[in-house]
């Protein structure tokens, strides 16, 4: 059975069985992932994948059934009824019907013209090059390059038609420099066509590396930093669910109500835009047409993202954040989400800063920090200014504050944009000059 | 699931290229989620993941292909592509297979259970934890159960199949003092079908998610600094998951990227720890009869006394580290290519008093609930948060403490245990790495660290 088959019979079976509307949200792609080490292509993986997701809805009742068995669409219409009965709320989600979308032409790479062999080549060429950018690096832990297409479609029984095409790429290398005994590791990535720069992922990753030689923890105390673009949208990304409708209607962010309120610095405005060149898209995870709009404009919080059950619920309009997972419910997810850039340079940051800690890259983000209470506490290393200068590398320390607190005290902004991996959605950041936080160290 | 035959044919044309061996992963899994706040089902969702990876070694090198189709000329597909990467002269094929049948069969498989059944349950756990007092704002229960059936066949002769049952009741408390919220998080899980909530108290655990909650909502926030700390048991044994067990893996280990990188024999942590990795207990989170390449499931002790006895081993790792197996290698599902992962592992009982360890350690923390953590196997830097602490002053509890994380380097923390309890308990999780996110218990008695460094910013 086709996917077009089967679409049609779910459909016919859904509203045989009583269902008022019914939707399959259908994902397939491909991917070529290739790892590297010592010169030589280590690990290679090729896919080709799919999954139906169907939605149905009965009443104000909705339920879901995924497969990645293209038979029997009986029993996923049944499975999907059987968990539209279960559900309680009353609240209401509307079904996207048939709309005309802005035209949004496939962004058009010149890495998808790259033959797997040349893929596998570059991949390579990135380790070897990181290895001889410096005597210092003797190994790479791990060199990865990764490519793919995804197709979405979108289809539902109000006529609903809409399907969109991606292509994503990425690369990363993790170069290990050593001296004296002490061993540090360094990491850079590129995406999209970025993934063509080798020389410049490889010298930035041994670059990263190199710069931590030697680190040492500070007295624990408060500190003004710079929280260097990429570490920032690291946060930031993180952060996310508190930006949304559906956590912030169940209680579960700080932000709910807030609209029209305070809830940072007056420099920092932060955009949502699915149009954003970068990774654009002409309609969400449930076919809602694309709109840009600052979710934070100098500082005040204009609105949380929605989707259309969190939209009817306000009683606004969708901001066109519906987000889901190939096989999960809908819920809601920032497109792409980021910080307007300033226009002071990385050194001007630094000059304003004078005395403090430039931090490049914080970890643990899956443990330190919590999206409900707004805190954070985190590894975090980086590089120990005074003066305005850069005096040694700094490792084994945290930064702990809560979000809130953190965007308050942003006192001025870089305009070295930078956005992360795109998965879904794409945070970015410009680099953030934070008056003070706490920092424990030794 | 498979026609021999056919996994006969597709083995040999995985092996077309001059690749030394073959395999072929299949899975069928099925699993319902249903998700409630406030006491309200919002989210009902089934899935279905089912498909089948390819993979084909030459020494050390790997390659894997994945198709969600199962038919034979996309199996074919996959081995072609697989093999593709693949140049070699010798000419292997397939040896004849041994089949072997494994289950961890449920007594009550979770196809027998309706919706009302699993969100009674629900309800149960979200009376006691809202109940428990008015500063609860908001509880958030997550069930799941899933019912996964593998099967795996290799040119080594391997043709086995398992199924893999396991439920879990996720509930996340909300405290709010109207300007403020904290958390309490608890998600008991176990390796059987529905009979699990015979043995899982959901009430209990809502309470404790409760009780974390509220006590934290008053707590001032942590002092930093270098201190003794006590970690209690269960889930706290995450601690040795992310400081030792991450670098214990032959994902780390073999290519030279773990701190424990030759030390065999060597002590690795105070005379105190001895630690396994068992997936052999009956019923547990992370228990599985065999791995993902066929091995059967074993109980590797890894550490005894403070010495350091053996190493978490999958077979492209054992080709590396030229040590046998030991049934650890895993994968989330057939699109991942597996490597050595945890199965259940955690700190064997020791002999001391629980609370003596808390009265003698003069001023400190308390770390009575543990939430996640990270770790960099390279340098072997970890951090985890403390969902629940307590200040102790002169060996005594004084207040509830928010906002710790505890930080370090796993061979330093291994060997500044100093107090190991007699009562040991697990706590499950869900662990992520290269081979995807794969169900996993922790686990250890309450222990003291003579010194970690503790962030806060109190």
């Amino acid at each position: 059975m086709d996917i077009k088959e089967f679409r049609v019979k779910a459909f016919e079976k859904a509203l045989e069985k009583g269902c008022d509307n019914a939707e399959i949200y259908f994902v397939n792609g491909e991917d070529l992932s290739v790892a590297c080490r010592n010169g030589e292509l280590e690990k290679y993986s090729v896919s080709r994948s799919y999954g139906i997701n169907l939605r149905v809805q009965i009443g104000n009742k909705q339920g879901y059934a995924y497969t990645e068995m293209l038979e029997n669409p009986e029993e996923l219409v049944a499975r999907a009824v059987d968990n539209a009965k279960a559900v309680e709320t009353e609240d209401v989600h509307p079904m996207q019907a048939k709309c005309i979308y802005e035209s949004v032409p496939r962004k058009e790479y010149e890495f998808t013209t790259l033959s797997e062999k040349e893929k596998i080549a570059l991949a390579i060429e990135l380790e070897k090059k990181a290895i001889a950018s410096d005597e210092r690096i003797n190994k790479v832990v791990s060199c990865n390059l990764v490519t793919g297409i995804m197709k979405t479609g979108l289809y539902n029984t109000l006529g609903l038609e809409a399907e969109r095409e991606q292509d994503m790429a990425f690369s990363y290398v993790l170069p290990v420099a050593e001296e004296n005994g002490d061993v540090k590791e360094g990491m850079a990535y590129r995406t999209g066509d970025g993934i063509l720069d080798v020389d410049g992922c490889a010298k930035e990753a041994a670059n990263n590396a190199i710069e931590q030689l030697g680190a040492e923890s500070v007295p624990s105390g408060e500190y003004s930093i710079i929280l260097k673009n990429s570490a920032a949208a690291d946060l930031l990304e993180a952060f996310t669910p508190i930006f949304s409708a559906e956590a912030a209607q169940k209680g579960l962010s700080l932000l709910n109500g807030k609209e029209g309120e305070v809830v940072a610095s007056d420099i920092i405005t932060i955009i949502d835009n699915p149009m954003h060149e970068i990774n654009p898209r002409a309609f969400d995870d449930e076919g809602v047409p694309s709109k840009a709009k600052h979710v934070v404009d100098k500082g005040v919080l204009k609105t949380l993202l929605h989707n259309l059950k969190t939209a009817k619920k306000a009683g606004v309009e969708s901001t066109s954040n519906a987000g889901r997972s190939a096989s999960g419910p809908i819920g809601v997810s920032p497109s792409v989400f980021y910080i307007e850039p300033g226009d002071k340079s990385f050194d001007e940051l630094k000059n304003q800063m004078s005395n403090g800690i430039i931090i490049n890259d914080v970890s643990g983000l899956n443990a330190g920090i919590n999206t409900v209470s707004g805190d954070f506490s985190l590894i975090a290393s980086g590089l120990l200014v005074e003066n305005g200068v850069v005096v040694r590398p700094v490792e084994q320390i945290t930064i702990a504050s809560s979000f809130f607190e953190l965007m308050k005290n942003i006192i001025a902004i870089g305009s070295d944009m930078k956005f992360g991996i795109p998965f879904g959605a794409t945070i970015g950041s410009p680099s953030l000059l934070v008056k003070k936080i706490a920092v424990s160290g030794k | 699931m498979i026609d021999k035959r056919i996994a006969q044919e597709v083995l040999d044309a995985a092996l077309e290229s001059g690749g030394d061996f073959s395999e072929l992963f299949m899975e069928d899994t099925t699993g319902t989620t249903i998700s409630m706040a406030n006491g309200t089902v919002e989210n009902a969702s089934y899935k279905r993941n089912c498909g089948a990876g390819v993979r084909v070694l030459k020494g050390t090198r790997s390659a894997y292909a994945y198709t969600a189709d199962m038919s034979r000329e996309s199996l074919l597909w996959a081995a072609k592509a697989a093999s593709a990467i693949i140049e070699g002269n010798d000419k292997y094929s397939a040896k004849d297979f041994m089949e072997k049948k494994y289950s961890i069969t449920p007594s009550v498989a979770f196809s027998q259970i309706d919706n009302n059944k699993r969100i009674a349950l629900m309800k149960q756990a979200y009376e006691a934890a809202k109940s428990y007092s008015a500063e609860i704002s908001q509880v958030t229960v997550r069930y799941l159960d899933v019912d996964k059936n593998i099967f795996v066949c290799n040119s080594n002769g391997v043709f086995a199949s398992d199924r893999r049952p396991r439920t879990r009741m996720a509930i996340q408390s909300v405290a709010s003092s109207g300007t403020e919220f904290q958390t309490g998080f608890e998600g008991p899980g176990l390796g059987m079908g529905f009979e699990a909530y015979d043995k899982i108290d959901v009430c209990a655990a809502a309470i404790q998610s409760a009780k974390t909650a509220v006590t934290m909502l008053h707590a001032p926030e942590c002092p930093s600094g270098i201190m003794p700390v006590v970690i209690d048991g269960g889930f706290g044994g995450v601690i040795f998951h992310e400081a030792c067990g991450h670098s214990l893996e032959a994902t780390a280990v073999a290519k030279g990227n773990s701190v424990f990188c030759g030390k065999l024999g060597q002590k690795i942590a105070s005379d105190k720890v001895s630690a396994v990795d068992d997936g052999t207990l009956k019923g547990e989170w992370g228990t599985i009869s065999i791995d993902d390449e066929g091995t059967p499931s074993t109980r590797n002790l890894l550490i005894e006394n403070g010495i350091l006895k053996n190493y978490m081993i999958d077979l492209l790792g054992s080709r590396i580290m030229n040590m046998p197996v030991t049934g650890s290698s895993r994968r989330e599902s057939y699109e991942y290519a597996p490597t050595s992962r945890m199965t259940n592992t955690f700190i064997l009982a020791g002999e001391d008093d629980e609370d003596e360890m808390i009265s003698s350690m003069g001023d400190g923390i308390f770390a009575s609930r543990m939430g996640g953590g990270s770790v960099n196997p390279i340098t072997g830097e970890f951090n985890f948060a403390v969902s629940e602490g307590y200040l102790v002053k002169d060996g005594k509890i004084v207040s509830p403490v928010r906002g710790a994380t505890l930080i370090g380097k796993g061979s330093q923390i291994l060997l500044k245990i100093d107090r190991v309890g007699k009562k040991l308990w697990l706590g499950q999780g869900m662990c992520g790495s290269v081979s995807g996110s794969i169900p996993t218990n922790v686990g250890q008695p309450r222990i003291r660290v003579s010194e970690i460094t503790v962030g806060g910013r109190g």
